[in-house]
């Protein structure tokens, strides 16, 4: 049974808008909406919880309309950056406040023995040790916590979080997201995650939602939006590389060629008619390159070229190496595969790609 | 060598300049400080201590002090009454001639305080278009009464109440409001449990001000009420009538008592166990 539903949801708010947007999403599964700044994605969250009453379309929770009701009698959870935990109480007056008249009402599955307690609550979280401290002192993952278990004792239907890892570095961010995974995974409520980090987006999402200018643009899973974006700004955005203008040849079998610059690819035969101008996508990764000794491996024939290192950019563990030769390829390497290969500006390289690792969007 | 300035009682919170610049502006800074400090200090030096005991047991003197409290207290707390809900208001809608109502606000602070009396007397006096038909209808009469004074304390000073609740009010995170409704509480609960509480110390600052505005006001109470008499007006009669020593002591008995609360409201304020922590 679908448990969350949003149905044609419009609205125009000032710069803001939404068209049409469509989510249907099943209990513990978590939807990733992402896009860039501007994209309606916070207004989106918003309208859900009800600060925004939507020009068109409804919003089911449960099976309940809750498209006319007011953000406090729609039982959904709002986590937001740095978590907005009340300031001036302290944890446990933070968990009590959200006791409200739905708080003892049952729960099915690990939520049931905590109804309406907030010494339970806190525990269940592990920080029963910070109940009486102000969240002013805590650490991130602390406050994340303590947000969730606030969120819990008002007894939610729906989780919705408004890029809670924005303010974080890299590292606490990773840590909070492990952390928060296994926790949503325990408290099997449907979760709608919105945010512009496309790792955000691969680590969390059951499905992902691409949003732009209020349109969704892609839905799928975080591999289909990975491997297989629908259009070049989500290809961009989700971190392609290399997007390639092409044409595409006759098909042969189960090949279909493409003239990119001023050499043709062998890609996978999609149904596109021959002739026609295409994006090709390849990440940089999906771009292999070869020294001498692996020059004779047969597995590594198909789109096969040689090109010369224009550009190398360390980046820590990984190397971009920026290709020139029939096209221009951005290619993505391990540092020690760069020390074995003893590449450097001006080499010439072998290079293969394959046919399955070019993905064709129509122009 | 930058170093032992960041160590040291000195610290700089802006390490791009050098200290010869920091030199520079303390000494212009000081002599400011100096011409707050010097002349309260003179006067604070001035009457002996038992021209002190002797001002205070002037029944004059003391009633004077005492109403200059009681007015001020009333007039800070009947100013926030008015003044918290539309500092409210203006901290968070925008509508059309947000800026002219937030120019009505301020505009005390521009009037002269004798001009602002003339004008409260025309409302508020024997004759004016409140004061007269109030006083028939209510029993309520502005002219030589606590209500005179404090109209007159509350006209100049509300102004400091209103700016400092908004921003008090402005600096509550809307993001808090909008999670409090989502775990349940309605608009009314959101207010009283989450934005008031966080604003609690705009709006006590613009009340410690308000206060601190009452009690100093001269022109407009002594045009409106003159009668009874608060302590300025006591000061400025001895002066005037008696000499310059009564008149001394009884200002450095005022200024003692402001003070005195002055630093102890500060005090409460500050204390970490009634300030939220960030």
């Amino acid at each position: 049974m679908t448990n969350i539903a949003i149905e044609g949801l419009s609205l125009s708010l000032g710069t803001f808008a939404l068209d049409n947007v469509e989510v249907a999403l099943d209990g513990g599964q978590i939807l990733v909406v992402l896009g860039p700044n501007g994209s309606g994605k916070s207004v989106l969250l918003e309208t859900i919880a009800g600060f925004h009453r939507p020009d068109a379309g409804r919003i089911l929770i449960r099976g309940i309309d809750v498209t006319r009701l007011p953000p406090e009698r729609r039982r959904v959870a709002f986590v937001v950056q740095n978590f907005g935990l009340f300031p001036h109480l302290t944890v446990e007056q933070n968990v009590r406040l959200a006791l409200g008249p739905h708080a003892k009402d049952k729960r099915s599955g690990v939520l049931s023995p905590l109804a309406g307690d907030a010494a339970a609550l806190l525990s269940y979280f592990g920080v029963s040790h910070l109940a009486a401290r102000t969240p002013g002192r805590l650490s991130p993952g602390e406050k994340q916590r303590v947000a969730l278990a606030r969120a819990l004792a008002a007894n939610p239907d729906l989780f919705l979080f408004d890029e809670p890892f924005s303010a974080l570095d890299s590292q606490t961010r990773e840590q909070l997201r492990d952390d928060l995974l296994s926790l949503l995974r325990r408290i099997c409520l449907p979760a709608i995650f919105v945010t512009h980090d496309h790792t955000d987006a691969l680590t969390l999402a059951d499905r992902v939602l691409v949003l732009r200018h209020g349109k969704t643009v892609q839905v799928g899973t975080a591999d289909d939006v990975y491997r297989r974006p629908s259009d070049a700004f989500v290809a961009r955005f989700s971190g392609v590389e290399n997007i390639l203008t092409g044409r595409t040849g006759a098909a042969q079998g189960n090949r279909l060629p493409v003239a990119v610059g001023d050499i043709v690819l062998q890609a996978v035969k999609p149904s596109s008619p021959p002739g026609a101008e295409v994006q090709v996508c390849i990440r940089a990764e999906e771009v292999r390159l070869h020294d001498a000794r692996s020059a004779q491996d047969s597995e590594w024939r198909e789109n096969r070229f040689t090109a010369s290192v224009a550009n190398i950019r360390r980046m820590g563990a990984v190397v971009r190496v920026e290709l020139e030769g029939p096209c221009r390829l951005a290619c993505c390497l391990l540092t020690p595969q760069l020390q074995e290969m003893r590449l450097e500006r001006g080499s010439s390289v072998e290079v293969s790609i394959a046919a399955e690792a070019l993905h064709l969007i129509p122009a | 060598m930058a170093n032992r300035a960041q160590h040291g009682w000195w610290r700089s919170a802006a390490p791009s300049h050098p200290t010869t610049v920091f030199l520079l502006l303390w000494l212009l800074g000081s002599l400011l400080l100096a011409f707050v400090l010097i002349p309260l200090l003179v006067l604070a030096g001035t009457p002996s201590l038992s021209g002190l005991i002797d001002a205070a047991r002037m029944p004059d003197v003391r009633d004077s002090i005492l109403l200059s409290l009681e007015a001020a207290c009333l007039s800070a707390i009947l100013t926030a009454l008015f003044g918290v809900p539309l500092a409210y208001v203006l901290a968070r809608t925008r509508f059309v001639g947000r800026g002219i109502i937030s120019a009505i606000v301020d505009l005390p602070l521009a009037v002269p305080h004798t001009v602002a009396g003339i004008a409260l007397l025309m409302v508020f006096g024997r004759q004016g278009i409140l004061g007269e038909p109030l006083q028939a209808l209510a029993g309520l009469k502005f002219w030589g009464t606590l209500a005179g004074v404090v109209v007159a304390m509350m006209f100049v000073s509300a102004p400091y109440t209103v700016n400092a609740a908004r921003v008090g009010f402005e600096g509550v995170d809307l993001q808090l409001e909008k999670i409090a409704r989502t775990l349940g509480l309605g608009p009314w609960r959101t207010f009283w449990k989450i934005t008031l509480p966080l604003a609690r110390r705009g709006i006590f600052t613009g009340m410690m001000l308000t206060f601190a505005r009452s009690i100093s006001e001269f022109g407009a109470v002594v045009i409106l009420v003159y009668y009874p008499k608060t302590a300025p007006v006591e000061i400025y009669e001895l002066f005037l009538r008696v000499n310059l020593q009564q008149a001394v002591a009884a200002a450095v008995l005022l200024l003692a008592v402001s003070l005195g609360l002055f630093v102890l409201l500060r005090f409460v304020a500050h204390n970490p166990d009634l300030r939220e922590s960030r």
